[in-house]
């Protein structure tokens, strides 16, 4: 009884030191990033900025009025009919006429236009004659989201001129006396339903996927500083100790006393960006804020032990810039927002696997803008967690490999030195 | 001389170089090039409703199946179900027949076809859309067809008749609808733009932080022109290098189309190595201070990938979001590339992009006036 009781209190007091010691480390990080202007701006002034920024830019989320030449070979009411029909498109705005094809593609050239519509010499004709008339256009490919617009407002123009041609047709054909007393309208209507980002917007689709991005890369790169300032301290140190660190700490107590500082300190952040950010701009936002609220607790943790990870590689304070800012838009597109991942070869989904922030924006974006709960949302959280402890294991790793090894350089200088 | 001699031998003690020079710009391109492969995501996985069961609407699932755009992954029973797997992630769209809907097509009681598309991921649910929107004319148009040839119409009168008028699309430059044509130039010389901003700002504040920038001043006579031009030429050719290594990884390896002139282009990349350089000489002059020109540099660095203008076009920004696009020297060598080599317009309409990635080294020259007490007094705040 006795023996199993003291090593009970052994394990207690055990606990508890090692409690104290992780909250000794919390306290001490708390002041390191504080009082670290370069720290800070990643810490709040990234995750304050970035989104406001990113939304700016895309936040008239539509392209429209693109201007467009046309090359009316037909001249005629009718053809003139169908220019009006194009340029009442919110997508498409008819910039000039341009007397042939050749005085066009100059216009193109000089990106005056972004697409050429020519109308055929025998438009009119064929129309009264009640055949398909076929109309060339003549896309600029420079931009897909411009030319996404112009398919989409072309594709309207034709249901349009069908709708207004069709009876005309009817009345003159001998189809009429067949045709009466029916009803000649399409048989089959369709309708089509757009789910999440239902206005097509541009911003409304990147936004949401962007902010988790932001809140993983300003983590990294802020632990990834933090990090790497540290070391220089532990260079210069003549017993290779970081003076600002405690440095009785072990690497568990470490890791997570600097892990529960960050993410304390950026539950303000995740509120902001979660919360008021799509409130700002309008984004969607439909999920159930507690529902992506927790589900965002191990993204936080994962992000934290990743960049206590990569700190491996940060020999100085600006490696932070140089190692990890690119980072961000090969993670962008690994997370299959604007690439899906059902199109990627094996290798790149094992890669983008690794990335906290691919499950963190899979899952957050059904949530969000898709309404899903985290139930459903159940093998990008448990993919969070599994990555949180696998980082877990690697940042200790990482904590005692530095500070053992920069404690022996101090050692092996100060025998070379005596 | 010396001053060359210094600044190689400083490259060759530090690994972050031959990192941030060659092996990030690399990097991204061959990533990009890996990772969009074909260029296009066909195949979007997608799920249908078949609420009817009758011959007409299996032969609107066989329909769906043959459709090159998407990718059949299964059947769902109900509207709920078919949601649930778009929330998981599993479809990016259903499509939905509706009961009821052979009986109600062939009485002419008009029913509907509806089509959901996940738009919360833009290029698949895009492509669903598209796919599934073909989908819909076609049935349609088939029930309509069998109406009109019980009235004896002919093929040519119902052409003209359904769709009288037809527009056909010329996608000039870019038949394939190829994504990787256009992501993967843009991304890799955004990448590139920001290794050389970003290690410019390190070259130089490394020597203020280090307290070196006085030695080097010394070793080149005092004279800044020729301390600034000896550190920062061997970079230039470095840059050179990874350039020509990147266009020939695009045009050589992966066979982009060019219609334009490679040469020309290649003129633009070295003037684009040039200008970013003096893009971060001059912010360094304004700011010599590491933590705040690395931090201007990684902020325009990587908001350049959006204001450039590669997915969103700068003319439907707001102004005063647009005109940032005009400060970034890859917005000039992305225009370049689009119109010259994708477009294949001829390089006097890309004249004045040319010229401005001239100014870059101008403004950057006026700049250098204030950096010699920067260096001659070296002030590291980290």
């Amino acid at each position: 009884m006795c023996p199993k009781k003291t090593s009970s209190m052994g394990l207690f007091r055990k606990t508890g030191q090692w409690l104290s010691m992780m909250g000794r480390v919390f306290r001490n990080e708390w002041k390191l990033v504080l009082g670290d202007m370069g720290v800070l701006l990643f810490f709040v002034a990234l995750p304050l900025a970035y989104p406001v920024a990113y939304t700016l830019v895309y936040n008239p989320e539509v392209v429209d009025n693109i201007r467009i030449a046309v090359v009316d070979n037909s001249r005629t009411k009718e053809s003139r009919e169908l220019v009006r029909t194009v340029d009442a498109t919110p997508a498409l705005e008819v910039y000039d006429y341009a007397s042939d094809l050749g005085e066009a593609k100059k216009m193109m050239a000089e990106t005056k236009v972004y697409g050429v519509l020519e109308i055929p010499a025998d438009y009119a004709r064929k129309l009264g004659r009640g055949e398909q008339v076929h109309v060339p256009f003549y896309a600029d490919m420079s931009l897909l989201l411009r030319f996404r617009s112009e398919m989409g407002a072309l594709t309207d123009v034709q249901i349009q001129m069908g709708k207004e041609i069709m009876p005309v047709t009817i009345d003159e054909t001998p189809l009429s006396a067949l045709a009466a007393g029916r009803e000649l309208s399409l048989p089959v209507k369709s309708d089509s339903y757009f789910l999440g980002d239902t206005e097509q917007g541009f911003a409304s689709f990147v936004i949401p996927g962007i902010i988790i991005l932001i809140l993983q890369q300003s983590l990294v790169l802020g632990v990834c500083l933090i990090g790497g300032t540290s070391r220089e301290r532990r260079r210069r140190d003549p017993q290779g100790l970081d003076p600002k660190a405690v440095n009785e700490a072990g690497p568990w107590a470490t890791i997570w006393g600097k892990t529960l500082c960050y993410t304390v300190f950026y539950i303000p952040f995740v509120l902001y960006l979660t919360r008021i950010v799509p409130e700002m701009f309008s984004l969607p936002h439909y999920g159930s804020p507690v529902q992506y609220l927790l589900f965002l607790l191990p993204l936080l943790l994962s992000s934290s032990f990743l960049g206590l990870t990569l700190v491996y590689f940060m020999k100085e304070r600006e490696s932070a810039f140089i190692i990890v800012v690119f980072t961000s838009v090969i993670f962008l597109f690994l997370s299959g927002l604007t690439w899906p991942r059902y199109a990627m070869s094996r290798f790149w989904v094992w890669m983008s696997d690794i990335v906290p922030a691919t499950w963190g924006i899979e899952g957050f974006i059904s949530i969000n803008n898709n309404g899903a709960t985290l139930a459903e949302e159940s093998t990008d959280y448990i993919a969070l967690w599994i990555l949180s402890a696998v980082y877990m294991f690697t940042a200790a790793w990482v904590c005692r490999k530095i500070a053992v090894s920069s404690r022996l350089r101090a050692l092996s200088k100060k025998e070379s030195g005596e | 001389m010396a001053g060359l001699r210094r600044e190689f031998r400083r490259m060759g003690k530090s690994r972050a170089y031959l990192f941030g020079m060659i092996f990030v710009p690399v990097l991204v391109a061959v990533t990009f090039l890996s990772l969009l492969g074909e260029g296009l995501p066909r195949r979007v996985p997608t799920t249908v409703v078949d609420l009817d069961h009758t011959p007409l609407s299996r032969s609107v699932v066989r329909t769906l199946n043959s459709n090159e755009m998407i990718d059949l992954v299964g059947e769902a029973e109900s509207y709920d179900a078919a949601l649930a797997q778009v929330r998981r992630g599993e479809s990016f769209g259903f499509f939905v027949i509706p009961a009821n809907f052979e009986k109600d097509a062939l009485s002419l009681r008009t029913p509907t076809l509806s089509y959901y598309t996940n738009m919360t991921y833009f290029v698949p649910g895009t492509l669903a859309f598209k796919g599934f929107k073909t989908i819909a004319v076609t049935v349609s148009g088939g029930v309509v067809k069998t109406a009109l040839q019980d009235l004896g119409v002919s093929d040519q009168a119902m052409a003209g008749l359904l769709q009288p008028v037809s527009i056909d699309n010329y996608e000039l430059g870019n038949p394939w609808m190829n994504y990787s044509i256009y992501l993967t130039p843009s991304f890799a010389i955004g990448a590139f733009a920001l290794m050389i901003l970003l290690m410019t700002v390190y070259s130089i504040t490394m020597e203020i932080k280090d307290g070196t920038s006085p030695g080097w001043l010394r070793t080149c006579g005092g004279h800044l022109p020729t301390a600034l031009l000896s550190k920062m030429l061997p970079h230039t050719a470095i840059y050179v290098a990874t350039g020509t290594l990147l266009l020939w990884l695009l045009f050589g390896y992966a066979h982009f189309p060019s219609h334009g002139s490679l040469l020309w282009l290649w003129i633009g990349m070295v003037l684009f190595v040039i200008a970013n350089q003096a893009f971060a000489l001059t912010i360094v002059c304004l700011l010599p201070n590491p933590r705040l020109s690395f931090s201007i540099c990684a902020l325009f660095g990587v908001l350049t990938f959006s204001f450039a203008g590669f997915s969103f076009p700068v003319e439907s920004m707001y102004g005063g979001v647009g005109v940032f696009s005009w400060l970034a020297p890859t917005r000039y060598l992305f225009l370049i590339y689009i119109n010259n080599a994708l477009n294949g317009y001829s390089v006097w309409f890309v004249r004045w992009w040319f010229v401005a990635l001239l100014a870059f080294p101008a403004v950057a020259a006026l700049a250098t006036l204030r950096l010699k007490k920067a260096l001659e007094h070296p002030v590291y705040v980290p």
